[in-house]
């Protein structure tokens, strides 16, 4: 059918932006000269060493991975409890409730990064604890990043859960705790499967906010890769890019099997 | 919020507060606190060379204002916004069609295809952009090769690179959100429409776009407050004199340790981008009821 055929030509401007650029970086990773010049004079395996042996790569995937998952981990712990008291309890100032918790969702990164540094500095000022640039105000940045994705994702599995096993489960005798031990912690396990990656991949690529909140001589990788391309693009950053984009993928596709991507997004 | 009546029968000391406060505390601490010390610090002085004195003066926003260097930015930004946000529509609509009609593994595939980039970060993207639109890029090769150029196009470190990059950075937000909408609409009333004589355009303009308006506004919105707030495209494909509003607050905070005039840019920027999306949602709705009457 000639209109089904239309669709799909007036369909490929918006895949090919979309894509264009994933597929550009991952094929400059295999150029076997460093210059981004096409055509490329032959392919080559080479840049993939030279990324790993660059130790601010490195470091950075390291700082970048052990953030997001420290952060990850706060976060869900934090969300857990918050999103059962938003799905399971009524309350006067749920709605308000419901809308603090999200609000780090619509605040710019680069505003949220501005604010946390400038109270970093005064609380330095005033308590001489030493937090500009530290670790804790790093992981606390990241956490405030994280909940409002775990509250939105726990949230959908909680309201998909029936109410009624819970029920059933307390009417028999079962604690609040075993209750939501045995009943509750199982039965949204997609949602907690989802909200984990999703929270892990949120903060583990976040650039505007950690920004303002690294110290001198730290970096995490998507510092680590904004600076390098500030100077230049090459074969090598592409490497980096690709161990990135292919981790990225595995972990979409992981999440895929748990919650549909459509719905999370 | 320390009031609670359960729904349901439940002898437990737990109260909604008690399971809300640990996440509650860490937002309010972590986040209202210092957006509150930052509108202050907005509406204080800054002294070159003495850094920052305590006072109650709106002259931060008054020179953010008047300055047409400033200015300059703030309308920069949101030209480039409101651009993106169209092309983003015309292009992302079609696409989130052909998604949201599509079944089994072709779906999954096409999903994949556009959650991934989204996930990739915006720096890696801005890379695959350097690489197409250099000089010796795949822009250039192509349309040289092809006899389209005469001669290589600059479009690096141009508003035009600026615009690509921001538009494949909010394809996948706008694409997913008509597709949530578009998916809800039954086929039979698209048949309905064909059948009664309405070809695929007037079907499409009488038919799908007005029931798909929800997800247009939601996605164009949010298209809008993306590129309000973007920070590594345009610090990566403009070049360092082509300024956008995100890295202006950067370089305030961080570069002039100028504070207050940071600040004041950062709450000038939020004011701006809130003002503008319900502005756009009231026009859109005036125009979207008054069609149906």
């Amino acid at each position: 059918m000639s209109g089904r055929v239309l669709l799909r030509a007036f369909a490929a401007p918006g895949l090919t932006i979309v894509l264009l650029p994933i597929v550009l970086v991952s094929w400059l990773a295999f150029f076997s000269q460093e210059i981004p010049s096409f055509p490329p004079e032959g392919h080559s395996l080479r840049w993939f060493s030279a990324a790993f042996s660059e130790r601010k790569f490195a470091s950075g995937f390291l700082l970048s991975a052990e953030i997001a998952a420290l952060s990850t981990a706060i976060g869900l712990a934090v969300s857990i409890p918050a999103a059962i008291a938003l799905q399971r309890f009524r309350f006067r100032g749920r709605g308000t409730l419901g809308s603090i918790l999200l609000f780090p969702l619509v605040i710019p990164g680069v505003v949220l990064g501005a604010a946390l540094y400038i109270f970093e500095v005064q609380a330095e000022k005033t308590t001489d604890l030493p937090l500009i640039g530290s670790y804790a105000g790093l992981v606390i940045g990241h956490v405030l990043i994280v909940i409002p994705w775990c509250i939105k994702l726990l949230g959908v599995s909680l309201s998909g859960l029936d109410r009624g096993i819970e029920e059933a489960a307390m009417n028999l005798g079962a604690k609040p705790w075993t209750t939501f031990r045995r009943i509750l912690l199982p039965g949204i396990r997609p949602g907690l499967v989802a909200a984990s990656l999703f929270g892990f991949v949120v903060s583990f690529g976040n650039l505007e906010m950690t920004l303002f909140l690294v110290g001198p001589g730290q970096s995490t990788l998507p510092i680590a890769i904004m600076q390098y391309l500030e100077w230049k693009v090459d074969p090598t950053i592409a490497a980096v890019s690709v161990v990135q984009i292919v981790l990225i993928g595995a972990a979409l596709l992981l999440t895929d099997r748990y919650v549909s991507l459509s719905r999370v997004v | 919020m320390t009031r609670t009546t359960f729904d349901r029968e439940n002898g437990s000391v737990l109260s909604a507060a008690t399971l809300a406060a640990p996440a509650t505390l860490l937002v309010a601490a972590g986040l209202v606190v210092p957006l509150a010390i930052l509108l202050r610090y907005s509406l204080n002085q800054f002294i070159p060379g003495q850094f920052m004195t305590e006072a109650l003066t709106l002259e931060n926003y008054v020179r953010f204002v008047a300055d047409p260097y400033f200015r300059g930015i703030l309308g920069q930004t949101i030209g480039i916004a409101a651009l993106v946000t169209a092309i983003c529509i015309v292009i992302g609509f079609p696409l989130a069609y052909v998604l949201a009609r599509a079944g089994g593994r072709f779906k999954s595939l096409l999903i994949l295809a556009i959650v991934l980039p989204l996930f990739v970060g915006n720096a890696v993207r801005a890379a695959g952009w350097m690489i197409a639109f250099g000089t010796n890029g795949v822009v250039n090769y192509v349309g040289l090769g092809l006899g389209i150029l005469n001669q290589p196009l600059e479009i690096m470190y141009t508003p035009t690179a600026v615009i690509i990059g921001i538009v494949a950075v909010n394809l996948p937000f706008v694409i997913l959100s008509f597709q949530t909408v578009l998916e809800g609409i039954s086929r039979s009333v698209e048949e309905a429409a064909f059948n009664l004589g309405a070809g695929p355009l007037a079907t499409t303009r009488r038919i799908i776009l007005p029931l798909a308006m929800p997800g247009i506004i939601s996605g164009a919105t949010l298209s809008f407050i993306l590129t309000m707030n973007a920070y590594a495209t345009p610090v990566l494909l403009g070049g360092p004199s082509f300024v956008m509003m995100g890295p202006l607050v950067y370089s305030q905070v961080m570069t002039q340790m100028n504070w207050p005039f940071g600040a004041a840019a950062s709450f000038i920027l939020m004011l701006a981008t809130l003002v503008l999306t319900t502005i756009g949602h009231l026009i859109v709705q005036r125009r979207y009821s008054s069609g149906r009457n």
